[in-house]
C-alpha cells in the first residue's frame, strides 16, 4: 500500500490492469526495435501479458476492497468480468494468429491496441465513480474505433472504422453530458454520492440518468441505439468482431449493473427506460436477425438480442439477478467466442466463411467444426443441455418473480427465443443439408482455433449440464 | 445405474457409431442395431418390479435459491412408455437401413439413436427440469433428421413447422415450470399436489396443457402433424408418430394432473371438447384422404383425440384404458407407418388411386397391413379394441355427451382404415413398375413383427398392462377428485343435457327463422 499525493494506492488490486499496460508497452518497444518482428513473438507477449494478469487476479478472487480513494472497486462482481475479458483477449489473439487474419499490415499496434482495449474494459469493469466509468469507456472505445479499421484497404473495413466513430463519439457525448448532469444532482461523482441523490430523485437526476442511459445503450448495442452494429461486426477484421461482441459488451454490462446496483438499488420508475429498450432489443434482434444471409451480420443482430437478454437479469434488481447477469454473460462469451472462432477456423483467418453460402453441406466435409457451430448455435438459442439454456432459465426466473415489468420482459424473452430458433436453425439447417458434389471452399484446419472452439464447446456444455461448477468462479 | 443405463445406453451407441469410418456400413448397422436391440432386453428388466413399486434414484445437481435433482424413476406408468420406447427403437433403428445410404447412414443412425435417449429420458424423468430438457433436446434430431437427412423439399418445410410449433410449445412450458419454482423452489416437485394459490395453479397448468396439445398434437394445434408424417422418412415418422406423440400425454398423466387437480378440473370442459374435436375431425380427414401417410397421420390425431377425452373425463376405468390405448396407438401407429414406407419404397407413390393389389404378389405383406389396421380400426382380440372399448365404457359413466360423440367415429374408423386397406392390397394388381418385387424381404417383415405380436398379445390380455397399473391410476384419480367432486358434476352438467338442450333451441330458432 503506498500513497501519492494523499490518495493511497493498493498495488495488489492494480496489478493486473499494470501487468496488461506492461505488456502492451512492450509489444510496442519491440515492434519498434525490430520492424520485422514475428506475429508469433508480438501476440506470444500478448498472450503472456494476459496469463500474468490472470494469475494477480487470483488471488483477488472473494475479495471486496477500494482503492484510489474509493474510485476503484475489486469485488466478485468486477473480478469475474475481468475473467472474461482476459479470455476474450487470450481467444483473440489466438484467432488473429491465423495466416489470413487482418491486422492492418501493422502486427505490433494492431496487438498493442487490444491489449489496452482490455485495459480500458477492466477500468469500467471496477468504475466506482463517474470519471473513472468514462475513461474506462473511452479507452476501450478508442482503441476500437482504430481495430474496427485494420482491414485496411477492404473498404467495408474504413467504411465500419468511420460509422464507428462518429456514432461511438455521439454516444460519448450522451454519456458525459449525463455525467456532468448526474454530478450536479449528486454534489459528486462517486457512485455512493449518486445514491445518496437517488432516493428522492431530482428532474436533473433523471435527465442526467436517462442521458447516461442513452450512452450506455450504444456501448451495449441496444435498439433503439443499435443502427451500428451490422455494418460495423461485418466490416470489421474478424477476430475483432468476436472480441466486440464479447468485450464490449462485458465491460459496458459491468457499468450498467454498477449503476443499477449501486446507484438505483431498488425496482425504481428511472429504470422503465431500460425495461423497454430491453423488450425493444429482444425484438429488434431476433427479427432482424431472420434477413441475414452473412454470419457475422447474423451475430451482430444476435448480440442485440442477447444483450436485451442480459437486462431481464436486472428485472427485481436482486442478488440472484446478479448471479443470473453473470452466468448468462459467461455463457454469451463462451458460445460467441466459440462461433467466431469455428468461422476462423474454417476461414484460415479470413472472412470466407462469413458467408452463410459457405456452410451448406459441410457436416458431410467437415463434421466436427460443423457439430462445435451447431453446439454453439443451440446454446445461443437456449437449447437445453447448454450453458445458454441454463442461462435463460435463470433470467425468466428473475423475470417472472418481478412484478408487471419483468413479465413482459420474460415474454419478450421467450417469443425472441423462438425466432431466434428459426435464425439458428437456418444455419444448423443449412450445414446438415447434404449437397452433391458441390465445388466447396477450401477450409482450414490450424490447431490455434480449435483452441478457442474447444474451449467454448467445454464451457458450453460443462455450464450447461452441470451449472453447479459455475459456483466455484463466484466463490 | 439400471434406469441410467437404459437411457443413455443408445446415445453411447451414437457415439460409439461417429468414431466408425464413414465407409464401414456393415459395422455400423450391426452396432447400431446391436445397441438399440441391448437396450430393448435391458429395458424387459423393469418388469420384474412389483405392482406398486418403482426403481428411483435421486441425486443432487443443482443447489441455489431453488433446488433440482437429478432424479430419475421407473414406476408401473413409466414402465410402459420406456418398453414402448424401446421396441420401436428396435424396429426403426432397422428399418433405417432401407432409408440412408452412405454417406448419410452413419449420422442417420447417430440421430435416431439420439432421439430414443431423449425419449428415455423424458419418460423416466422425476424432476420438472430433467422433464424439460429432453423435451426441448428432442426437437434436435428430429429437426435435423428432417432436414438434412431425408432430402426432399417438403421434408425440410415440414421440419420448419415442426420445430417452430413444437419449439413455441416448449416454451410455454418453460414459462410454466419456471412460475411454478418461483413459488416452489424446486423442481423436484415428485407428483404431490402443491399449495398453489387457484389462479396461479390455474395459469401453470395451462401452459402445461397448451404445450401438451402441441406435442400430441390435438386439434387445433395439429397443423405441423400432417406435413411432418407425411414427409419424414418412414422410421423417423415411426418413432415420432409412435412414442415422441405420447410424450405429452405422459406429461399429463406424470406431472400436470397430480400437480394441478383443480386447475385441471377447471380446464376439463374445454381440453374434453377439443379431444372430442379431434376425433371428430381426425376422423373426418382420414376419410377424405388419398395420401396414405397422411391418412394414417389424420387417424393418429382422432385416436390420440380418444385418449384425451379418457384422461380428462376423470373416471378410474378411462384413466387406465388411457395407459393401454396409448401403448396400443404407438405399437399401432408404428407398425403402420413403417409398413408404408415399404410400400411406398415399392410403389414409389403414396397416392392410393394409383396403386393397388398387391395382395396377390406381396401376401405376407398384406398380412401384416391386414393386422395393423384391424388394429387401428379396433377389431376385437387387438390391443385397439381393448384400449378403446375400455375408454368408452369408463368415459360414459362421467361424460355421457362427449363418448356419445366419440362413438362415431368407431364407425368412422372402419370406414378409413378399410379404404386404405382394400385400395392398397385388393382388387387387380396396379403398380408403376409390373414385374418389379413386392413382397416384403425378410429383414424388413422381422422388424414389424414384434410390434404386431405385442399388438394382438395385448388385445388378447389387456389385463397384463392394466394389472400393473392399479395404484397409479388410483392415486392420480383420487387427486383429480379429492375436493372437486362438485366440479366434476358441474362439468359434467355443463356439457351435458344443459348444451344440448341449448344447441336444440338454437336449431329450432333457426328453423323458425327460415
Amino acid at each position: 500500500m503506498t500513497s501519492v499525493a494523499g490518495v493511497s494506492i493498493s498495488w495488489p488490486v492494480l496489478a493486473p490492469i499494470v501487468i496488461l499496460t506492461v505488456g502492451g508497452l512492450l509489444i510496442m518497444i519491440v515492434d519498434l526495435l525490430s520492424r520485422s518482428a514475428s506475429k508469433a513473438l508480438l501476440y506470444g507477449i500478448g498472450i503472456l501479458s494476459c496469463i500474468g494478469a490472470f494469475v494477480m487476479l487470483l488471488p483477488l478472487q472473494g475479495q471486496s476492497t477500494t482503492t484510489l480513494a474509493g474510485a476503484f472497486a475489486s469485488d466478485r462482481f468486477s473480478w469475474l468480468f475481468d475473467i472474461v475479458l482476459l479470455l476474450t483477449l487470450a481467444i483473440t489473439f489466438l484467432l488473429s494468429s491465423l495466416p489470413k487474419a487482418e491486422d492492418g499490415g501493422s502486427p505490433g499496434s494492431y496487438a498493442a491496441l487490444l491489449v489496452f482495449c482490455t485495459i480500458g474494459g477492466m477500468v469500467m469493469a471496477g468504475a466506482n465513480n463517474l470519471i473513472i466509468i468514462f475513461l474506462g469507456i473511452e479507452q476501450l472505445s478508442l482503441a476500437l474505433y482504430v481495430l474496427a479499421g485494420t482491414g485496411f484497404p477492404r473498404e467495408a473495413s474504413q467504411e465500419a472504422a468511420l460509422k464507428y466513430v462518429l456514432l461511438g463519439s455521439l454516444a460519448s457525448g450522451f454519456l458525459i453530458f449525463g455525467s456532468a448532469l448526474l454530478y450536479g444532482s449528486a454534489g459528486g461523482v462517486g457512485l455512493a454520492a449518486l445514491r445518496t441523490a437517488a432516493v428522492n430523485p431530482s428532474g436533473l437526476f433523471f435527465i442526467g440518468f436517462a442521458l447516461f442511459l442513452v450512452g450506455l445503450a450504444f456501448k451495449l448495442a441496444l435498439a433503439p441505439f443499435h443502427t451500428w452494429v451490422p455494418d460495423v461486426y461485418e466490416g470489421s477484421p474478424l477476430a475483432i468482431t468476436g472480441y466486440m461482441a464479447v468485450a464490449v459488451k462485458a465491460a459496458a454490462f459491468a457499468v450498467l449493473a454498477r449503476i443499477v446496483y449501486v446507484v438505483v438499488g431498488h425496482d425504481s420508475v428511472a429504470l422503465v427506460p431500460l425495461w423497454t429498450i430491453a423488450i425493444l432489443s429482444m425484438l429488434v434482434g431476433n427479427l432482424g436477425a431472420i434477413r441475414q444471409r452473412n454470419l457475422k451480420r447474423l451475430l451482430g443482430y444476435s448480440s442485440i438480442a442477447q444483450a436485451g437478454y442480459l437486462v431481464v437479469a436486472f428485472a427485481g434488481v436482486s442478488r440472484d439477478g446478479l448471479n443470473a447477469l453473470l452466468f448468462y454473460l459467461v455463457a454469451y462469451a463462451l458460445t460467441t467466442l466459440g462461433a467466431f472462432a469455428v468461422m476462423a477456423l474454417l476461414g484460415d483467418g479470413s472472412d470466407s466463411y462469413a458467408n452463410l453460402e459457405a456452410y451448406r453441406g459441410l457436416h458431410f466435409r467437415r463434421p466436427w467444426p460443423a457439430a462445435a457451430m451447431a453446439l454453439f448455435f443451440f446454446s445461443l438459442a437456449g437449447i437445453p443441455a447448454t450453458a445458454g439454456f441454463y442461462g435463460k432459465i435463470l433470467l425468466l426466473e428473475q423475470g417472472l418473480s418481478a412484478g408487471p415489468w419483468g413479465f413482459a420482459m420474460a415474454i419478450a424473452l421467450v417469443f425472441g427465443t423462438l425466432v431466434s430458433f428459426y435464425v439458428y436453425g437456418k444455419v444448423v439447417w443449412d450445414m446438415y443439408s447434404y449437397v452433391e458434389d458441390e465445388a466447396a471452399q477450401p477450409t482450414g484446419n490450424s490447431l490455434a482455433p480449435w483452441v478457442a472452439v474447444a474451449a467454448g464447446a467445454l464451457g458450453t456444455i460443462m455450464f450447461g449440464v452441470l451449472p453447479q461448477a459455475f459456483h466455484i468462479l463466484q466463490m | 445405474m439400471l434406469i441410467d443405463t437404459v437411457i443413455f445406453l443408445p446415445l453411447a451407441t451414437a457415439l460409439v457409431l461417429m468414431l466408425v469410418p464413414r465407409r464401414a456400413t456393415a459395422a455400423q448397422k450391426g452396432i447400431a442395431f446391436g445397441g438399440a436391440l441391448a437396450t430393448f432386453f435391458l429395458s424387459l428388466t423393469f418388469l420384474t418390479l412389483g405392482v406398486g413399486t418403482a426403481a428411483d434414484q435421486s441425486v443432487p445437481w443443482i443447489s441455489g435459491t431453488w433446488v433440482a435433482a437429478y432424479h430419475v424413476r421407473v414406476d408401473a406408468l413409466r414402465l410402459f412408455f420406456v418398453l414402448l420406447t424401446t421396441l420401436v427403437g428396435v424396429a426403426c433403428v432397422w428399418a433405417a437401413f432401407s432409408y440412408a445410404q452412405q454417406p448419410r447412414l452413419r449420422g442417420y443412425l447417430c440421430l435416431i439413436l439420439a432421439f430414443e435417449t431423449t425419449l428415455l429420458g423424458l419418460f423416466t424423468a422425476a424432476d420438472l427440469l430433467l422433464f424439460y430438457i429432453y423435451w426441448d433436446l428432442m426437437l434436435i434430431p428430429v429437426f435435423l433428421l428432417l432436414t438434412g437427412f431425408s432430402g426432399t423439399q417438403a421434408a425440410r418445410r415440414a421440419a420448419w413447422s415442426y420445430l417452430i410449433y413444437n419449439g413455441a410449445g416448449g416454451l410455454v412450458l418453460l414459462l410454466g415450470i419456471i412460475a411454478l419454482v418461483t413459488q416452489t423452489h424446486t423442481f423436484e416437485v415428485g407428483g404431490s399436489a402443491l399449495n398453489l394459490s387457484p389462479q396461479l395453479e390455474w395459469w401453470i397448468f395451462a401452459a402445461f396443457a397448451i404445450a401438451f396439445l402441441i406435442k400430441t398434437p390435438a386439434f387445433p394445434f395439429h397443423s405441423w402433424m400432417p406435413p411432418t408424417y407425411t414427409h419424414a422418412p418412414p422410421p423417423v415418422v415411426a418413432m415420432v408418430s409412435g412414442v415422441q406423440s405420447k410424450a405429452g400425454l405422459f406429461g399429463l398423466l406424470a406431472f400436470a394432473l397430480p400437480l394441478f387437480p383443480h386447475a385441471a378440473q377447471t380446464w376439463a370442459p374445454l381440453l374434453l371438447v377439443l379431444g372430442v374435436a379431434s376425433i371428430l375431425y381426425g376422423a373426418l380427414a382420414a376419410m377424405g384422404e388419398q395420401d396414405a401417410k397422411t391418412l394414417v397421420a389424420f387417424s393418429s390425431l382422432s385416436h390420440l383425440g380418444l385418449v384425451w377425452l379418457a384422461l380428462f373425463a376423470f373416471d378410474i376405468t378411462s384413466i387406465s384404458a388411457g395407459i393401454l390405448m396409448i401403448v396400443s396407438h404407438g405399437l399401432i401407429a408404428a407398425a403402420l407407418f413403417l409398413l408404408l414406407g415399404f410400400i411406398e419404397e415399392r410403389v414409389g407413390t403414396r397416392d392410393l388411386a394409383r396403386f393397388g393389389g398387391m395382395s396377390h404378389r406381396a401376401p405376407r405383406l398384406a398380412v401384416m397391413m391386414l393386422i395393423a389396421a384391424m388394429a387401428a380400426l379396433g377389431l376385437p382380440g387387438l390391443s385397439g379394441f381393448a384400449g378403446e372399448f375400455l375408454i368408452l365404457i369408463g368415459s360414459w359413466q362421467t361424460q355421457p355427451l362427449a363418448t356419445s360423440f366419440a362413438l362415431i367415429s368407431v364407425v368412422l374408423a372402419c370406414v378409413y382404415m378399410l379404404k386404405l386397406f382394400q385400395s392398397t392390397m385388393y382388387g387387380p394388381e396396379r403398380v408403376p413398375h409390373p414385374g418389379a418385387a413386392l413382397e416384403l424381404r425378410a429383414r424388413e417383415a422381422w422388424l414389424v413383427a414384434p410390434l404386431l405380436a405385442a399388438i394382438v398379445f395385448l388385445g388378447v390380455w389387456p389385463g397384463w398392462l392394466n394389472d400393473r397399473t392399479p395404484n397409479v391410476v388410483a392415486r392420480i384419480h383420487s387427486r383429480v377428485n379429492v375436493a372437486a367432486d362438485l366440479q366434476v358434476r358441474l362439468a359434467r352438467i355443463h356439457l351435458g343435457p344443459n348444451v344440448v338442450a341449448r344447441i336444440y333451441s338454437r336449431a329450432h330458432d333457426v328453423g323458425h327463422e327460415l
